[in-house]
């Protein structure tokens, strides 16, 4: 004859989810928790590693004027500039052009740079850079370069920015995957917990249906499923959560927290994920406590 | 059907069998008697894989036990009913659910199971107890219900532990008749029992062992147990 399919196994498991019920409760509110902790993280690493991809990829490059440069200088530049492989498009932006591009990006703050008193912006070359220079090495020795040249005061492509973010996105890394180990092994010691009350209160049965030819398979079945699913339960929950602080955010956080792409919730893959790996969690844990149970 | 050579188990140290022989033959239906101590319930639940004996040979329906993989065990108790002294029901599932549950752990499909515990339970009688849960019932019912549990996948053999150890004699004298129709239907049946009145009545093979060893195979009329073995097995 043959045995029962997965179907009888999560029927099985359901029945056991609700008799221990406030058990299971409590087991559910701690992963949320947890899972939810690991969401925060994951948030903020897809976040920041597609501020530092855009940034690091955004080709632009500013090239500041010492005061006084004259007119042949700057065209000695532009020449110069334009002859160098790899730049597109130069164009120059006076300090008075400058100003204005500032004015319309402070919007609403016009005041701030009423208090400068003079114009502190300098004169500029706008370098726009091939698509296949788009390689931070390659950045950086052309901006070195650029900066050696005559007439030349700085030059900028938004390296520091992109440096800062990247230092904070390999702290979120190692910090959230230690956190997420850590985190990891309390659901498994959870849910061992939990699958372990559960294969107490139900001890009896377990012991009868040994007696009257259970195997192994038909007897662990429910219990691993009770464990998987409790813990699926959690990441979801947690995604839920998540998404709800997410879209409840006031916008002006939104837009404060936000990099060059906006603020992305978790991408769909990446939640199926986390409740997938909550659900192998779960079944560890109870594979555990079963083991030891069945011993 | 069940064959020992020389089996011997110790705990810890002490043996609870010594050298234990014999053969039960297929549709054969014999009773183990002694006082308590006697080795009754370790002998069976060596037979049932719930004990390895230490040493000697046991062969149930062909397979040699000692040879047998512990994931092969469900297979083996599939095939050999068990009734307990105190019946092993679910106090918290109806007389049903507790028959439906042995055929469920053997896979047997869902459109028959209700089917065939009816047919087990009228049976034994129990049939309209059935939405009832054990502790509604007398023990001498509840001992029915484990008999209709252990007989619904139609096991070839059938052991009891002490089976009329908690009834009055009538409900005993009920379940030992219904253990002589089983065997009548051609199923083999092995009782351990210190109901020596009983046992006399019943007319069947008596295996009386004495600390750990088989003192007396009668093929049809056992030899009485000494007095102070009767003394002994009434305290119990």
């Amino acid at each position: 004859m043959k045995g029962y399919g997965l179907f009888y196994y999560i029927a099985e498991a359901f029945r056991g989810l609700r008799s221990n019920s406030v058990v299971n409760v409590l087991a559910l509110g701690t992963i949320t928790m947890a899972m939810l902790i690991v969401g925060v993280f994951l948030l903020a690493f897809f976040n920041l590693r597609g501020a530092v991809n855009t940034l690091g990829e955004r080709l632009e490059m500013s090239v500041y004027l010492r005061d006084g440069t004259t007119q042949q200088e700057r065209e000695y530049l532009l020449t110069i500039l334009k002859s160098e492989r790899g730049v597109k498009k130069v164009s120059y932006l006076s300090r008075a052009q400058a100003l204005e591009l500032f004015k319309r990006e402070l919007k609403g703050q016009e005041a701030l740079i009423e208090g400068l008193g003079e114009n502190p912006l300098p004169d500029s070359y706008e370098v726009s850079i091939d698509q296949e220079y788009a390689d931070a090495a390659k950045l950086e020795a052309m901006a070195k370069k650029f900066s050696t040249l005559p007439g030349v005061e700085d030059v900028s492509y938004g390296r520091q920015g992109v440096e800062a973010l990247a230092g904070l996105l390999r702290l979120v890394v190692y910090g959230g995957t230690a956190l997420a180990v850590f985190l990891g092994v309390t659901v498994v010691f959870i849910i061992s917990n939990s699958v372990r009350l559960a294969l107490y209160s139900r001890g009896q049965e377990i012991e009868l249906m040994q007696w009257i030819g259970a195997t192994r398979g038909f007897i662990q079945g429910p219990f691993l499923i009770e464990g998987m699913l409790l813990a699926m339960f959690g990441a979801a929950l947690a995604v839920g959560v998540l998404a709800g602080i997410y879209y409840s955010l006031p916008q002006i956080a939104v837009v404060f927290l936000s990099g060059p792409n906006g603020l992305d919730f978790l991408p769909p893959p990446v939640v199926a994920y986390m409740v997938a790996g909550g659900g192998l969690l779960g079944l560890s844990g109870a594979k555990v406590s079963v083991d030891r149970f069945l011993e | 059907m069940i064959q020992l050579h020389r089996v011997t188990k110790y705990y810890e140290g002490v043996p609870a069998l010594r050298d234990v022989s014999f053969t039960v033959e297929k549709g054969e239906f014999a009773f183990v008697t002694g006082m308590s101590g006697a080795g009754k319930t370790t002998l069976l639940k060596i037979l049932y894989c719930a004990e390895r004996a230490d040493e000697g040979q046991i062969i149930i329906q062909g397979m040699n036990i000692f040879r047998l993989n512990p994931s092969s065990i469900p297979y083996l108790r599939r095939n050999m009913g068990f009734v307990f002294q105190d019946y092993k029901l679910l106090p918290h599932k109806t007389v049903f659910d507790n028959i439906a549950l042995a055929l469920k752990v053997v896979g047997a499909p869902y459109g028959d199971i209700e089917r065939r515990a009816y047919v087990v339970l009228k049976k034994v009688g129990m049939e309209n107890k059935r939405h009832l849960t054990p502790p509604k019932l007398s023990g001498g019912e509840q001992q029915r219900v484990a008999i209709a549990r252990a007989l619904v996948n139609e096991p070839q053999v059938l052991l009891a532990d002490e089976p009329t150890g908690n009834l009055d004699p009538q409900s005993g004298h009920d379940i030992f008749r219904l253990f002589k129709d089983i065997n009548m239907k051609g199923t083999t049946v092995l009782v351990a029992t210190h109901d020596w009145e009983t046992v006399k009545k019943m007319q069947r093979r008596i295996i009386t062992m004495e600390r750990g060893r088989v003192t007396d195979d009668g093929k049809r009329f056992g030899r009485p147990p000494a007095p102070a073995d009767l003394s002994g097995a009434k305290a119990k």
